[in-house]
């Protein structure tokens, strides 16, 4: 039995301590917003917050998590307000919108430390979310948008 | 004109969630040649419904899935705007798979072209019984009255009536034989901006994927399947399986007779990563089965060398032979493109409980009323006693079309007497495909002595779609072969076009705008080879080829299809494509700007790429200028969504997506050895429609054929290397 702080609650699962985050938050705790796609940490899908710092759910296991406060998509805001989320309102970023829960809360740990990112420095925090459906572009305008600034130039480069 | 029926609440079925509604109208899909079998017209039921309740809610089943293409906020959209209320006023019901939906298919870039003309007439028949409701209940003529934002308005009066007083006495009016729509220049939602329906769950989380369905009692499945196509199972360590804490059972699945399965061993378990570590512990091996192997290096040869004896004519005009012969210069090449998956960000997954014997299925499924016929014939129901559900779909390019974890979870749960998850990997979804052919396309132009091409001898060769259903490796035909191939639009006077037979080892399907991936490549490769070898501008070439405006008649679509290939509309938006890239602008060393332009699935696109290459050969797509005319366009959002997507997984293909197999097992397995565009690689993409007058056209597809080869256009434009095989990766570009 481990002990997880999620969203600010305290679960008990009942898990092998080898089991990676990702399915303990899904099959155990019901919280399906974080999404499995690859399995290995290099889609950005399964990103969740540990002590604040983005990570890959799926290559992280409880026993890394016990202790430490995991923050989910459902903890992002309480009711989808976070600057992000409405943003992605606001700029219709999702299509299929499978992989934005993991985009949104790699975007959040940026602006978390870095208020006004520039394009470069959304390149580097975002290289690690794929997006099958293509919405970078608007990803890009959104980050900004939530910054407070407007777009450098309207997306790529 | 569609037809619109009242529907009788008593016989109306309690999944659409419409059975609390006061009014409800059926209206027809079109009905279209389902994979499933031809659907007979007599048998064509209403199929979309409506629902108003008396507390004035307002509902839409809709037929198709969501998929990311936006498709379900269109259908609202044209639904709401006839009716006179908001599209937030519209609750969706997502329709369940059935075959009497016809083309509930979501594929084809179809849902806005089938539902146009009946959610349309629809809304304008529930607003005429409406105002005949509110106009008999004032004593009023109907001409006096309006509707808006959801009530009838007596004009002179001012008196208003909300739709939910009137449902009830406007489903006893007779329906209006032809409804009368409203006028383009009338419209407020037609045409405007419009967010996706679905953003709000998706930002937040709630949003619920096939991936995320539960079901009381549920177990997790994993299934290691045979790494060839109809392989059998050798040997396996099933105790070692049983032994992995949370492992429940192992169980084996035989591939079905209908070709969509291979024989499995299922690991069940209590949660994913049980099934997970016990499949890892199965260490099974398998027999090689029927098929032939196959590596890709030699299939690609195979592949060339068939496309270089002549094949079988789709197309044939004037004398190519004679025109070759008496040319001043031939110009040849040849293009190659390797086998590709899909990889949707959520790999297929489908959930089946069977209860008091029915059966339920939860699947991100494309062909849901397909799922429901096979998961019916693998376990023995009848179609009647089966249900398909569709969540949201996490990406599915194609790849979801196929019901086969359908069929598995349905015959896991018959198997083990609980409802189960049948979940792949991400390995296994870039292993089990339905993959994109390996392609191999062959062009000799004749130049004759004023410079003109005199003649055009083409063959594409690649492996036909569904052997593995027919079981004949032959082909490709016909339909194949008019996405992109013998449908060529340029006015060449001798003309000679023609197919190559091959068989495959793996699965061939369809994949985001299917064969027309690579045949815009070869053709708009050559046609710019063509332009560069007689010395004229790409762009003013294409003009000067495809010659006066006229239509080509779609060959393999029903004559009746009021859709036509307009070649003057390709021209349109070559021109603007061209506009919008400063086409012949002064360009920095290096780089370069590329054209490329496409007739798919009803739409037009051209696209004006901007590239450049460094010294130590490095690639940098900058932008994207990507004209459209896909007709009156119902959500300006969606269209721009969809030009920024077709370039995200165009430039994939073009940059990096390549499957190759040996001894007929694919080689790759995830993103690391099948990378995709990411952030830093997606370049801004422009779009401007064009919106010629009269039907709307599907927009999920055509935007991507130009993207890899408007891409390559301008490589050869920046550093004169000329890109003949994709991907791009890995190539000398300097």
């Amino acid at each position: 039995m481990a002990t997880l702080l999620i969203n600010g609650e305290r679960r008990e699962v009942n898990a092998s301590p080898g089991m990676p985050l990702l399915w303990a938050i899904r099959d155990l705790l019901g919280l399906t917003g974080t999404k499995y796609a690859c399995g290995l940490g290099i889609c950005g899908s399964c990103t969740v917050h540990v002590d604040g710092e983005p990570v890959q759910s799926c290559q992280t296991p409880i026993s890394a998590a016990e202790g430490k406060a995991v923050t989910t998509i459902e903890g992002l805001s309480a009711d989808g307000t976070h600057p992000l989320q409405i943003a992605w309102q606001e700029i219709n970023v999702p299509q299929c919108g499978y992989c934005q829960p993991g985009q949104l809360m790699s975007a959040a740990a940026l602006l978390a430390n870095n208020e006004t990112p520039s394009d470069a420095d959304i390149d580097a925090a975002m290289n690690g979310n794929i997006c099958r459906c293509g919405t970078y572009q608007r990803i890009r305008e959104a980050i900004h948008r939530a910054a407070g600034a407007a777009s450098t130039d309207g997306g790529g480069r | 004109m569609s037809t619109v029926h009242v529907v009788n609440r008593r016989d109306f079925l309690k999944t659409t969630g419409l059975a609390g509604s006061a009014l409800i109208l059926g209206v027809n899909v079109l009905p279209r040649r389902s994979e499933a079998g031809v659907l007979d017209d007599a048998d064509f039921q209403p199929n979309v419904f409506i629902g108003i309740d008396e507390d004035g809610t307002i509902t839409l089943t809709v037929h198709r899935q969501e998929l990311g293409q936006g498709g379900r906020t269109a259908c609202a959209m044209m639904l709401a705007e006839e009716l006179e209320v908001a599209i937030d006023d519209v609750a969706i019901v997502q329709a369940v798979g059935d075959l009497k939906y016809g083309g509930q298919h979501t594929a084809g870039s179809t849902t806005v072209v089938t539902s146009w003309t009946p959610l349309r007439t629809a809304g304008a028949a529930a607003r005429e019984m409406l105002i005949a409701a509110a106009a008999t209940n004032w004593g009023v003529a109907t001409s006096e009255c309006r509707c808006e934002r959801g009530e009838v308005i007596h004009g002179a009066s001012g008196r208003r009536l909300v739709y939910g007083e009137l449902a009830s006495a406007a489903a006893v009016l007779p329906v209006p034989d032809s409804p009368e729509l409203k006028r383009p220049e009338d419209y407020k939602i037609i045409g405007k901006p419009t967010r996706m329906i679905d953003v709000p769950a998706i930002t937040s989380g709630a949003a619920i994927f096939g991936y995320d369905i539960t079901v009381p009692g549920m177990l997790y499945a994993s299934l290691e399947r045979s790494p060839r196509v109809r392989g059998t199972i050798k040997s396996y360590d099933a105790d070692a399986a049983r032994a992995v804490d949370g492992v429940v059972d192992v169980v084996e699945l035989e591939a079905g007779a209908s070709g969509l399965n291979n024989n499995s061993i299922a690991v069940v378990a209590e949660n994913s990563w049980a099934a997970l570590e016990g499949r890892k512990a199965l260490a099974a091996e398998w027999d090689s089965g029927p098929l032939p192997d196959e590596t890709s290096a030699e299939y690609g040869v195979r592949l060339e060398e068939i496309a270089s004896q002549p094949g079988r004519a789709a197309r044939e005009e004037g004398d190519v032979d004679a025109a070759l012969a008496a040319a001043d210069r031939v110009i040849e090449a040849v293009y190659t493109g390797p086998y590709l998956a899909h990889s949707p960000m959520e790999p297929p997954v489908a959930t089946a409980r069977i209860e008091n014997g029915v059966c339920d299925v939860w699947a991100s499924a494309q062909a849901p009323m397909w799922a429901r016929q096979e998961v019916a014939a693998a376990i023995g129901f009848s179609p009647a006693d089966v249900t398909v559900h569709v969540p949201l779909v996490g990406g599915a390019f194609g790849r979801k079309s196929k019901p086969d974890s359908s069929v598995e979870a349905a015959m896991l749960a018959q198997k083990i007497g609980r409802p189960v998850r049948v979940a792949f990997t991400k390995e296994d979804d870039i292993r089990h495909g339905f993959y994109r052919a390996q392609n191999c396309q062959k062009y000799i132009g004749a130049i004759d002595g004023d410079g003109n091409v005199s003649g055009l001898l083409a063959r594409s060769v690649f492996p036909a779609i569904g052997w593995q259903f027919s079981g004949v490796q032959e082909g490709p035909y016909g339909g194949a072969l008019s996405q992109g191939f013998s449908n060529i639009p340029y006015r060449i006077p001798n003309l000679r076009l023609e197919s190559g037979a091959v068989g495959s080892s793996l699965r061939i399907g369809w994949l985001r705008s299917v064969h027309t991936t690579f045949h815009a490549f070869g053709v708009n490769s050559f046609i710019d080879e063509l332009a560069h070898a007689t010395g004229r501008d790409p762009v003013a070439f294409h003009i000067e080829l495809l010659g006066e405006p006229r239509i080509l008649e779609p060959s393999n679509e029903d004559r009746a299809n009021p859709y036509r290939f307009d070649t003057g509309r390709l021209s349109q938006v070559i021109e603007a494509a061209a506009e919008m890239g400063n086409w012949g602008r002064e360009l920095p060393e290096g780089h370069g700007l590329g054209i490329a332009a496409q007739y798919s699935f009803r739409s037009y696109v051209a696209m004006v790429a901007h590239v450049s290459v460094d010294a130590s050969g490095d690639l940098t797509v900058h932008e994207i200028h990507a004209a459209v005319d896909c007709g009156p366009v119902v959500n300006p959002l969606t269209v721009e969504a969809q030009m920024q997507g077709a370039v995200g997984i165009g430039l994939s293909f073009a940059l990096h997506g390549k499957i190759t197999v040996k001894d007929s097992v694919v080689e790759q397995s995830n993103y690391h050895d099948y990378p995709v565009v990411r952030l830093d690689e997606m370049p801004t993409v422009h779009s401007r429609f064009i919106q010629t007058e009269g039907l709307p056209a599907g927009i999920g597809e055509p935007g991507v054929p130009p993207a890899a080869p408007a891409v390559v256009n301008a490589i050869f434009a920046a550093t004169g290397v000329r890109i003949r095989d994709l991907p791009i990766a890995g190539q000398n570009l300097r």
